[in-house]
């Protein structure tokens, strides 16, 4: 029996632009948050598809190993060289867990939102965290996202109902059909 | 929840030193001096309340940090989790690097874990990660620290939670509108202008055993995402109310327990009306102590959830007045505070992003450890 109820994996590569990944979002969102970053797209991109079997006492437990460059950029760029005021939306979407804050809005998620940043161990960081909502009855359901981009980008969602100890995403989703976007 | 132990704490803040130094001038009334930074653009100066220079590394101001949390000798670590909340992490070093180089490149961009890693193999933690949850970052690594431990994923945790004096931050909050042009730190005044960025860096040995000298204990939380808005959470204070109600409950305690309610306080117009509103809705017309400590810290960001649970809880016998209590929006105290060692302190600590959380706690005494 798998550990997951459904899981979701988008892949791009470098050349894949924001416009295509809203592109590609509108297919799943009627209406997508505007001004959000690259980041913020990656993870409603692979958590829109779970909606329709997201409840709302469910908890969000996100990973990334970066922030969104282009937006740290920006930031660096317009403060620390040209020593302007950052964009406040810019401000605003550099915080690590607004990506959390917006796949929340849009799935209707009312529990925990945690953010880490992803290291080698992350699925496992992630569902260590959720198995505690979990067990103490907290949530019905824990969204765990991992967000990767070096160059090619991937990004993946597993919902499940009760704690697991995968070693990744792989394992967790084992026995289940993962919708696989390819960008 | 299993009540856990906040065993041993260490706090580098612009209030002092070290925890003691900054319970000492606390008690005694003193606020820190806050240095100024200029807004670019509009050239307006703004306050900041960074710690006294030491000279040192990030590093070197890490290792320090966990070697007087440890005591001497710190040992074999291998039983320990290590989080690191924080919402600056290696911002001041992209900065210099932009700086230097005229601007990012991709390529500066470093792993949102790259310090929790560096301290794990450096120190021999068992395991390591970050967590940013903005200004609940600590306070959530208390949470979720202590109920891992509970779980026995680890013998014990250590919380590191720092905020550095980043341009990012500075600029950002200045250009949002969100930082004191008076440098005047009034949570709930009704003139109130924003609040004061703070530098810290704190940390907190977390263990289910009291240990020889506890600090506290951590009876329960709760944290929870509200989607309302991105940068404020529902005006009418019921999410606040909300997260308090669960937070009490993890505990196992109802709110006339209660006997101090630390509060969030950032003095922004939007979160203390929130924060008012909710707490009137938990407590009604019974409302318990009130306290604020921003005003001797700084609103210390992702370090606040540990930075000012350490200095309240050190502090209850000595928590000080405010000095504008007869026009606050809540009634903060006219006269300082002495709360009785056992009490139950709720403690409230809000984020962008949604993030609100409370935290139920107790000072530790001979008796009630």
């Amino acid at each position: 029996m798998s550990m997951a109820m459904a899981a979701c994996s988008v892949r791009g590569d470098a050349g894949c632009s924001d416009k295509d990944l809203k592109a590609a979002l509108t297919s799943w969102l009627a209406s997508p948050p505007r001004r959000i970053d690259r980041m913020i797209l990656q993870a409603l991109l692979c958590t829109a598809p779970l909606k329709v079997k997201v409840l709302s006492n469910c908890g969000l437990y996100l990973a990334s190993r970066h922030p969104a460059r282009a937006t740290m950029g920006s930031l660096l760029d317009a403060v620390c060289v040209h020593q302007l005021q950052p964009k406040p939306f810019e401000f605003v979407n550099s915080v690590s867990n607004a990506a959390g804050f917006h796949v929340a809005a849009q799935l209707g998620l009312e529990g925990p939102n945690l953010f880490i940043g992803a290291g080698p161990r992350a699925w496992q960081h992630l569902q260590a965290l959720a198995a505690l909502d979990l067990a103490d009855g907290l949530i019905a359901q824990a969204l765990l996202v991992v967000i990767d981009e070096n160059g090619e980008f991937e990004a993946k969602a597993v919902l499940i109902d009760k704690p697991s100890q995968a070693a990744d995403f792989a394992e967790l989703t084992v026995g289940i059909d993962v919708l696989q976007l390819q960008l | 929840m299993t009540p856990v132990y906040l065993q041993r704490g260490t706090l580098h803040s612009a209030l002092g030193a070290d925890l003691r130094a900054a319970g000492a001038a606390l008690q005694r009334g003193v606020p820190p001096t806050a240095s100024t930074f200029v807004l670019n653009e509009l050239q307006e100066p703004r306050p900041y309340l960074g710690q006294v220079a030491t000279g040192e590394s990030l590093d070197q101001q890490f290792d320090r940090l966990i070697g007087e949390t440890l005591g001497e000798p710190a040992g074999a670590l291998d039983d320990c989790l290590l989080i690191v909340a924080s919402t600056s992490l290696d911002i001041n070093d992209l900065e210099d690097r932009a700086r230097h180089e005229g601007g990012f490149s991709p390529d500066h961009s470093t792993s949102l874990d790259l310090i929790a890693e560096q301290l794990r193999q450096r120190w021999g933690f068992a395991d390591a990660f970050t967590l940013n949850t903005a200004c609940t970052s600590a306070a959530n690594a208390l949470l979720y620290g202590a109920r891992l431990i509970a779980a026995n994923r680890y013998a014990r945790a250590l919380v590191l939670a720092f905020e550095t004096p980043s341009a990012i931050a500075q600029q950002g909050f200045g250009a949002l509108g969100l930082i004191s042009p008076s440098g005047h730190y009034r949570p709930f005044h009704p003139q109130r202008d924003g609040l004061v960025l703070g530098e810290a860096f704190a940390a907190a040995l977390l263990t289910v055993e009291p240990g020889a000298e506890p600090l506290a204990k951590l009876l329960g939380g709760f944290s929870a995402c509200d989607t309302s808005n991105l940068t404020t959470t529902r005006e009418d204070g019921s999410h606040i109310d909300w997260v308090m109600r669960q937070a009490l409950r993890s505990a196992g305690i109802e709110a006339e327990q209660i006997g101090l309610v630390k509060l969030h306080g950032t003095a922004t117009g939007a979160n203390d009306r929130a924060e008012s509103n909710g707490v009137r809705l938990l407590f009604g017309d019974a409302l318990p102590p009130l306290c604020v400590l921003k005003p001797w810290l700084g609103h210390t960001l992702g370090a606040c959830g540990l930075s000012e649970t350490l200095l309240l809880v050190q502090n209850l016998a000595h928590l000080p007045a405010c000095d504008y209590a007869s026009e606050a929006l809540l009634p903060l105290p006219s006269v300082p505070l002495a709360i009785t060692d056992d009490s139950l302190l709720l403690a409230n600590f809000f984020g962008f992003g949604g993030n609100n959380a409370s935290l139920v706690l107790q000072r530790c005494t001979g008796a009630s450890s």
